[in-house]
């Protein structure tokens, strides 16, 4: 079966500087993948050339159900079923949030009664329907912030989600509230991939599959235990075990 | 040529003290000269006509078809002549200046104070053809808009609307202000005064669509007695020139004053607001927001004063102007200034000028919205934050139609950017 997303070989570089060296990755439908890696691997640098943010010179391939992602812009990726989760969402004064859930569905081609429907649903699903008529993340906390890029791609139902450190800056309960809310959003259409530094937001949701970054490429994959030995020893002592 | 046996033969025919004002005007007009952008007042404007090139109009011109999105208009003033309809919302009187100033000269020169301190002003004074009053009595709310539809329509000519709007104690009501033209080249210098008594409450909201030939130089003045409080709601699309020259005057103790204005230039508009609000009475606030986009070769101008005088303790007074320039020929001249003479007050003022932040038109490409939809959503919300505060939710269906018109004829035309 095809994966969500099958990346091959990626190389980014912005100007001489090589940030992503090769990284391989796949995750099937219906799974939740944790990228872990310390600072400075090239994590958001993985999600910023996935997702199409200019000023990187990029290579190799990124498949999202079998079509080729690089070379298209970011609006079309998103259309071919890729959204991002950022890490720090901006605000937009005077756009509301109904409203630009109903251009993006309208965008993506989805028939204004079905918007209006899951807009509705997965507000009430994700306790978003009161932000609904206030401007695009303005006035909202950290943890109410990243509600909202989930409950936004419930809408749009995307085929692959990358969710850019999305438990950064939260407090523990707001962590246990999105890692709920990742997990909620799991189902056979579409393939998670969670970006993250610190382990915790693991023990909030069951990821399938563990891949550490380090230096640009993924250099080792696991399942959850890979999350506690990172857990216990630091990035560091982890690259000792395996040279 | 301004004919200056027009002004003696109408001063002939009117009460005393409306008599003794034109007389004033006429005096001051002829010491009056036409600034120029060398005047800090007039910086960025050029007025590129002159007196001598205007006639005034000698009657009410063809009045215009009847304005849309509003209620029934309650007066009209054409070419600066008055037509006071039958039908009035229950609790306001509307007449004209000479009826008034006959009636009870003492209330007309306490709320028609008229400045003539430009050549404009002093023009209206001297020149204006009926002026139309506003009364609201004590105690009174008034039932329903107060719709008035200011039109100038005859070509080559400088007409002077005069308004004044007087809110007695304790009472209330809504004012539309609808100022539109024909697209014939013509000069509008309209006034409208407004004064609020204790514990009034006035919302008054104004929209300006002139014509592309005309030149709108407006003025108007606001005086807030104790506790009372106004919502201005100010567009301005329209006008080869489209000025605003504001003064409020927040003299009375606990009054208040907010303003939310939208502007839009293209083609070569300039769109020109010039405001000073003095904060004069103990605890007074003000919270003015006003937001433009240009785009084309257009310019648009703001400079706000905040004023707090010496004995205003406890004022709260905020400004902010956001500009939008969307075209590299366009411009936005943004001069936010505070003179604080007291101690116990909280002020702030802001200003913006660029383009279309690139960081909001990627959120939006990440979730699957184009570039152009992308845009237009990021417009319409940057104007939707001051058009849902307009005070009559009326006129926001074809102001906010008329914006997006405008981008989008801008974004067709490839001219963003």
């Amino acid at each position: 079966m095809t994966p969500a997303l099958d990346v091959t070989d990626l190389h980014a570089s912005v100007g001489d500087i090589e940030i992503l060296k090769g990284l391989s990755l796949q995750v099937p439908f219906g799974e939740i993948h944790a990228i872990m890696g310390p600072n400075g691997s090239g994590k958001s640098t993985l999600c910023h050339v996935l997702a199409g943010k200019e000023a990187y010179t990029v290579s190799g391939s990124a498949r999202l159900d079998g079509q080729d992602l690089l070379g298209e812009p970011t609006d079309v990726r998103a259309r071919m079923g890729l959204m991002q989760g950022f890490q720090y969402p901006v605000e937009i004064r005077g756009v509301k949030l109904v409203d630009f859930l109903k251009e993006a569905a309208d965008e993506a081609g989805i028939d204004p009664d079905e918007a209006a429907r899951r807009i509705a649903e997965s507000g009430d699903q994700f306790d978003m329907t009161r932000f609904l008529t206030r401007s695009v993340n303005q006035d909202l906390s950290g943890g109410e912030k990243k509600r909202s890029e989930i409950f936004q791609m419930a809408v749009l139902r995307p085929k692959v989600v990358i969710l850019d450190e999305i438990d950064s800056g939260l407090d523990i309960d707001a962590v246990r509230e999105v890692a709920e809310a990742v997990e909620a959003m799991r189902s056979p259409e579409v393939g998670i991939v969670l970006i993250t530094h610190y382990s915790r937001i693991l023990r909030y949701l069951s990821a399938d599959r563990i891949h550490v970054m380090m230096d640009g490429r993924i250099i080792e994959s696991g399942g959850p235990e890979l999350a506690a030995q990172l857990e216990a020893g630091g990035y560091e002592a982890f690259r000792a075990q395996l040279t | 040529m301004l004919d200056r046996s027009i002004a003696e033969h109408r001063l002939t025919r009117e009460p005393p003290v409306l008599a003794e004002r034109r007389r004033q005007g006429l005096a001051m007009y002829e010491d009056a000269v036409m600034p120029t952008a060398a005047d800090e007042h007039w910086k960025y404007v050029d007025l590129d006509f002159t007196m001598e090139t205007q006639s005034l109009p000698a009657q009410m011109g063809v009045k215009m078809a009847p304005p849309t999105g509003v209620s029934r208009v309650s007066a009209s003033v054409v070419d600066g002549f008055v037509a006071i309809e039958q039908e009035l919302p229950d609790g306001v009187e509307i007449v004209r200046f000479d009826e008034i100033a006959e009636r009870d000269p003492e209330f007309f020169s306490s709320v028609v104070a008229g400045r003539s301190d430009d050549i404009f002003l002093a023009g209206n004074a001297a020149f204006a053809g009926d002026g139309l009053f506003v009364h609201v009595p004590r105690n009174t709310a008034v039932a329903g808009p107060i719709v008035i539809d200011i039109q100038s329509v005859s070509a080559g000519t400088i007409s002077f609307p005069h308004i004044a709007i007087s809110l007695g104690e304790n009472s209330e009501a809504s004012v539309v202000l609808i100022f539109r033209s024909s697209e014939e080249e013509l000069v509008v210098a309209p006034v409208v005064e407004s004064t609020l008594g204790n514990a009034a409450r006035l919302s008054m909201t104004s929209v300006q669509t002139w014509g592309r030939k005309t030149k709108g130089i407006g003025y108007q003045r606001v005086r807030l007695g104790r506790d009372s409080a106004m919502k201005m709601g100010e567009v301005g699309l329209g006008g080869a020139l489209g000025r605003l020259d504001l003064s409020v005057d927040l003299d009375g103790d606990g009054s208040s004053y907010i303003l939310n204005g939208l502007s839009f230039g293209d083609g070569e508009q300039v769109l020109d607001y010039r405001m000073v609000l003095n904060h004069r009475g103990r605890n007074t606030s003000s919270n003015v927001l006003l937001k433009g986009a240009v785009e084309d070769e257009a310019e648009s101008i703001f400079t706000g004063l905040l004023r707090i005088e010496e004995n205003a303790t406890n004022t709260s007074a905020f400004e902010s102007n956001r500009n939008l320039v969307l075209s590299a020929g366009a411009k936005a001249q943004s001069v936010p200034n505070l003179e604080i003479l007291c101690d116990d007050v909280v002020c702030g003022h802001g200003s913006t000028v660029g383009p279309l932040e690139e960081e909001h038109l990627y959120y939006l490409a990440s979730r699957g919205i184009g570039r152009e939809r992308a845009e237009r959503v990021l417009v319409k919300g940057f104007f939707d934050e001051v058009i849902d505060k307009l005070p009559s939710q009326a006129v926001a269906a074809p102001v906010r139609d008329e914006v997006e018109r405008k981008f989008v004829a801008a974004q067709v035309a490839g001219r963003l950017g």
